[in-house]
């Protein structure tokens, strides 16, 4: 019978420059936890999922601008934090590409999951949109994130 | 409100009295209730007494005695020229100054004194005047156009005006009156000195009073008749008919000063522009050119304004690795001026980006710059306190597993239970070894980082995670360690780096006041403004109320055509000219 491990002892310590964003980090996890135990009463179906979408974007950004805009942490630190499910690597990912640089979830470019296999009524411009409409998309709750807005 | 202390209450007179047993209390709300002693009911609504008896029995006194001003001296506000007809009043509206001065606790305060207002409930403090040549006190107007003085300095009301004072009301009333007779002219006059922003302040504060004790009023009316007689001084200039009756609303009418006639508000420009230094023509064409003359001082450019942002997020502790909406949610620096030299949203977050990004290479730089910190230290204090050879290392590490020094994981698990045996191993040595092995531990420290002015509980770390360090007991060891350091040279001498920096840090803090001082520019600036702007809004509402008078009385023309209003117009005018007589003859 193998021996059962416990506790930190043998864990391996996080990188550098943790301690740093440890409380912000924390503070998106106690947000996501109460968005998780929140009730749904009196919500669609599909907006309760919302409030999820948003703070796992909002903490890929977090770490997203502190690795490649503010150069704040290390190569090291980054790899750890997407290996330990900080932020979304895919998402990130499509951050880097042109025009998807303020994506808000992969759901909303997923055409094949539409019936017209296009992109969500986030994605299109607000300049192409009829004036004076507001949209919310079903998926995350988005109301917009086309690179030219 | 001394009055009401003093006096026994009375039934009031407009309500049936009360059946025997029940007695009136005032809840803290300041509701009227009624309580039987003998039944133990209580009750809001009124008991009406079955049969017609009317012993005139006296409700004991109020339980709830209104505290504001037990503060004051009796004989303080009404001294020796307590007049008892006048009472209550001045005393009253203190408070009204109170919170004109201090505005946070005067809504408060003003909440307990319903008692004394509510006999004037229609009376409040309407202008301000300062009175020439006796300085803290002021000759306060009320709606009713009643007057008292009032000084600034120890917070006292008179309605009779002291003997020192008298002299300067009647100086002021002379100036009015000619200032008047000069306006009706047509002339302007210089010495317009009303100050409408302190009215304004002044009339809101006691506005502000009055209100919470509104839905009190109809309980209140009752006892408010014997109080009801409006005094007027002896120098009291205009006996209007019935002031009570006039609306807000109205126009100007009968050549009463209190309201402010499209001229008033002129002369009050007039008066702005020459404390502006500005000419005549200057200060009513609009605000542009005001602002272009006004900005040639310390402009706040772009860069300036940055900085200033910058500053704010310096001086606010924020942390760079903190987001954007956690700062603007929290708010603190929200409150601070700085905040709004950058004019939008969009340009706040990207200085704070900016300046996060910065602030994070800096503090990089600077740990760099510092040694790391060896978290074998605090492990190493704690085995010289904790370990024992009586414990085995699985044991030693149960027993303190809670510990932070034992859950540490910049330290490894194996590495803790290596120093833990060695540490235990060299417990069993005797203490004269122990002792050769720390001095030759101390001596094998080079000079520059153990030397003469070395402190005990500045030790390097190359001694401090030392097992040689922590095998003696601090009681042993400290005055050996002492002893050595005494024996060493000085540290050689390398500090003439920092005569650089100094030059650097005195550049930086100069920059940062001239910065600030352009702000403070800037808001005294945006303060005059929005004073001028305000003072445009009111003579546009003046020209908008005379325009609407005009056009009432150009209605009025009835079946006799133009005569009529001539005639009306005539008596317009005699009518001002009479008022005019009035004060001549009062003087």
């Amino acid at each position: 019978m193998p021996v059962y491990r416990t506790g930190a002892r043998n864990k391996k310590p996080p990188p550098d420059g943790f301690e740093d964003i440890e409380d912000t980090l924390l503070e998106f996890a106690n947000k996501m936890k109460d968005a998780e135990n929140a009730s749904h009463e009196g919500k669609k179906k599909y907006e309760m999922l919302w409030p999820i979408f948003q703070i796992t974007h909002q903490r890929s950004r977090y770490i997203y601008d502190l690795y490649y805009e503010k150069e704040a942490i290390s190569k090291t630190l980054y790899d750890w934090l997407l290996k330990n499910n900080y932020a979304d690597a895919n998402l990130i990912a499509k951050w880097k590409k042109q025009g998807y640089e303020k994506l808000c979830c992969l759901r909303c470019i997923q055409t094949k999951e539409t019936n017209f296999s296009s992109t969500c009524i986030c994605r299109v411009p607000k300049a192409q949109l009829k004036d004076d409409q507001t949209v919310q998309c079903v998926s995350c709750g988005c109301r917009g994130c086309s690179s030219g807005d | 409100m001394l009055h009401s202390a003093t006096l026994p209450p009375k039934p009031p007179s407009g309500l049936p009295p009360l059946p025997p047993g029940w007695t009136e209390h005032k809840a803290p709300t300041g509701h009227l209730y009624y309580y039987n002693n003998e039944t133990k009911q209580s009750t809001y609504a009124r008991p009406i007494a079955q049969h017609a008896f009317t012993p005139q029995r006296n409700p004991p006194p109020i339980p709830y005695h209104p505290p504001s001003f037990s503060g004051a001296s009796p004989g303080g506000p009404y001294g020796g020229n307590f007049n008892p007809q006048h009472q209550g009043f001045p005393g009253g509206h203190r408070q009204g100054f109170a919170g004109g001065q201090h505005r946070g606790r005067g809504g408060h305060r003003g909440g307990n004194n319903f008692q004394d207002r509510r006999r004037h409930e229609e009376d409040r403090p309407k202008h301000r005047y300062d009175i020439p040549g006796c300085k803290p006190w002021v000759l306060v107007k009320t709606k009713l156009g009643r007057r008292f003085v009032h000084n600034k300095d120890t917070n006292e009301s008179f309605w009779k005006f002291p003997g020192d004072v008298m002299k300067g009301v009647v100086e002021f009333d002379r100036v009015e009156r000619e200032k008047r007779e000069r306006r009706e002219r047509g002339e302007p006059s210089e010495d317009e000195d009303e100050k409408m922003a302190e009215v304004d302040e002044f009339a809101l504060a006691a506005t502000a009073i009055c209100a919470p004790e509104k839905q009190l009023r109809d309980e209140m009316a009752e006892d408010s008749s014997e109080y009801e007689e409006v005094e007027v001084t002896d120098d009291e200039d205009e006996n209007e008919a019935n002031p009570s009756k006039r609306q807000r609303t109205e126009e100007p009418a009968e050549g009463q000063p209190i309201d402010f006639t499209e001229d008033d508000i002129a002369y009050q420009l007039a008066a702005m522009g020459e404390e502006y230094g500005l000419d005549p023509g200057e200060y009513g064409n609009g605000p542009e050119e005001e602002w272009e003359e006004g900005a040639e001082g310390l402009p706040l450019t772009e860069e300036d304004s940055k900085a200033l942002f910058r500053d704010l997020l310096d001086d606010y502790h924020i942390s760079p690795f903190s987001t954007w909406e956690k700062i603007i949610e929290e708010g603190h620096i929200i409150e601070d001026g700085r905040y709004t030299v950058l004019s939008s949203m969009k340009l706040r977050k990207e200085c704070w980006d900016e300046w996060a990004r910065d602030k994070i290479q800096s503090l990089k730089e600077q740990r760099e710059k510092q040694e790391k910190k060896d978290p074998r230290i605090p492990y190493m204090a704690f085995l010289q306190k904790h370990a024992t050879p009586k414990l085995f290392w699985p044991e030693f590490r149960r027993k303190y597993k809670k510990e932070p020094e034992m859950k540490d994981m910049k330290l490894s698990d194996k590495d803790r239970e290596k120093l833990y045996r060695e540490h235990i191993n060299r417990l069993k040595l005797p203490q004269a070894t122990l002792k050769s092995d720390l001095t030759a531990l101390l001596k094998s420290q080079p000079l520059s980082v153990l030397n003469r002015s070395t402190s005990l509980v500045a030790l390097p770390p190359a001694l401090l995670t030392d097992l040689r360090f922590i095998s003696l007991q601090p009681s042993t060891r400290n005055p050996l360690i002492e002893t050595y350091i005494s024996t060493l040279p000085p540290a050689p001498d390398d500090a003439a780096v920092s005569a650089e920096d100094d030059v650097e840090m005195a550049k930086k803090r100069a920059e940062r006041e001239r910065r600030e001082k352009a702000l403070a520019r800037r808001e005294k600036r945006v303060q005059e403004e929005k004073r001028r702007q305000k003072r445009d809004l009111e003579v546009g509402k003046g020209r908008l109320r005379e325009e609407e008078m005009e056009l009432q009385q150009a209605m009025r023309v009835g079946k006799d055509g133009l005569k009529s209003q001539l005639g009306y117009l005539e008596d317009d005018n005699r009518r001002a000219s009479d008022v005019g007589d009035d004060q001549d003859g009062s003087e």
